[in-house]
């Protein structure tokens, strides 16, 4: 996740992460990590916060003023939970589109490259 | 089946999608989010999710036919580079048969099938994730951007970074490799990614060498 600032908006946060910010803590399928003070009233994130409370880096680039938030590292795994993420991918005419239209159907996603 | 193009340019990928003429949802991901979000390292690589967006397989090598490029004759006389290549493609562990077969068993079978995995299996036999690889996603997500942003050199310092946190993602590499290996206004990718000036490493030496492709590879466990 690419941030200009280290405040987002919870919508934010979890479009890109797949981590759900909630009033009792950061949440993503079964696993709910409590993130004290992260989640603001007005529903802004404290990215520092949440990063730590995830164990995802956190890179900064001073030269051009932005942050890339890495994945999270809470259980060793590259994969935290069995819950598939959902990020916006594209169709080749640069619409989105997303994994869990296809709810009921088995899925085999293939990773693919021209080079 | 849904595809995706791990690929920054999606020009680049277009002529192989037009090619296919797919009917199954053939998607691109132009920042490699799907990389950190299910682990893939490598291509081709899967996961399975059923019916409620559960995975069931992590991410692992999936081919489904045997490359005709494992059984081709390599001529003596080629050009070194592509020498080397040729005997290392030759030498990549061929699982295709039986990880096709498990495909047909899981959409006869479900989640009887034997090669389904349950969620914590699922999660156990995903990759070992350390703070090096999480931060390497950081760096090849910063550089991305960089270079979206008309920053390329900077984009350069970010994704050598990655390399050295990550050195078994190929596709941090690949990518990277082939951007400065394909001459400007190519229209297709530069395969062979051989010694350059920008990176110190190259596909050409690091699968010539000892592990040869394998070292990438997540091979199923089946």
């Amino acid at each position: 996740m690419i941030l200009t600032e280290l405040r987002t908006s919870a919508a934010a946060f979890h479009a890109s992460t797949g981590w759900e910010p909630k009033p009792e803590g950061l949440c993503r399928g079964e696993v709910c990590v409590p993130a004290p003070g992260a989640l603001g009233a007005d529903g802004a994130l404290d990215v520092s916060i949440a990063a730590d409370r995830l164990g995802m880096p956190l890179v900064h680039d001073s030269d051009h003023g932005v942050w890339a938030l890495g994945s999270a590292t809470l259980g060793g795994r590259a994969l935290t939970t069995a819950v598939a993420a959902d990020p916006e991918l594209l169709t080749f005419d640069k619409k989105p589109f997303h994994l869990s239209s296809l709810r009921g159907k088995k899925v085999i996603l293939l990773a693919w490259s021209s080079y | 089946m849904v595809t995706v193009a791990l690929d920054i340019d999606i020009e680049l990928a277009r002529p192989w999608h037009d090619a296919a003429q797919a009917t199954h949802p053939s998607l691109i991901d132009t920042t490699h989010a799907t990389n950190a979000l299910f682990g893939f390292t490598n291509i081709p690589m899967a996961v399975w999710i059923d019916e409620n967006g559960t995975l069931v397989r992590p991410a692992e090598a999936a081919s489904i036919e045997r490359s005709p490029l494992r059984d081709m004759e390599i001529p003596e006389g080629l050009p070194e580079q592509l020498s080397k290549v040729m005997h290392a493609v030759k030498a990549i562990p061929d699982d295709a048969e039986a990880y096709r077969a498990a495909i047909l068993d899981w959409v006869r079978n479900g989640a009887a099938s034997k090669y389904a995995m349950t969620p914590d299996e699922v999660i156990e036999r995903s990759r070992p994730h350390s703070d090096d690889r999480a931060r390497a996603t950081a760096c090849f997500e910063l550089g991305e951007h960089l270079r979206r942003h008309g920053h390329a050199d900077a984009a350069v310092a970010w994704w050598k970074e990655a390399h050295r946190l990550d050195p078994q993602n190929l596709v941090y590499k690949r990518q990277a490799w082939t951007l400065v290996t394909t001459p400007e206004g190519a229209t297709e990718y530069d395969l062979m990614q051989g010694p350059n000036d920008v990176y110190e490493s190259n596909l050409v030496d690091e699968v010539s060498g000892e592990g040869g492709f394998a070292q990438f590879i997540v091979r199923p466990t089946l």
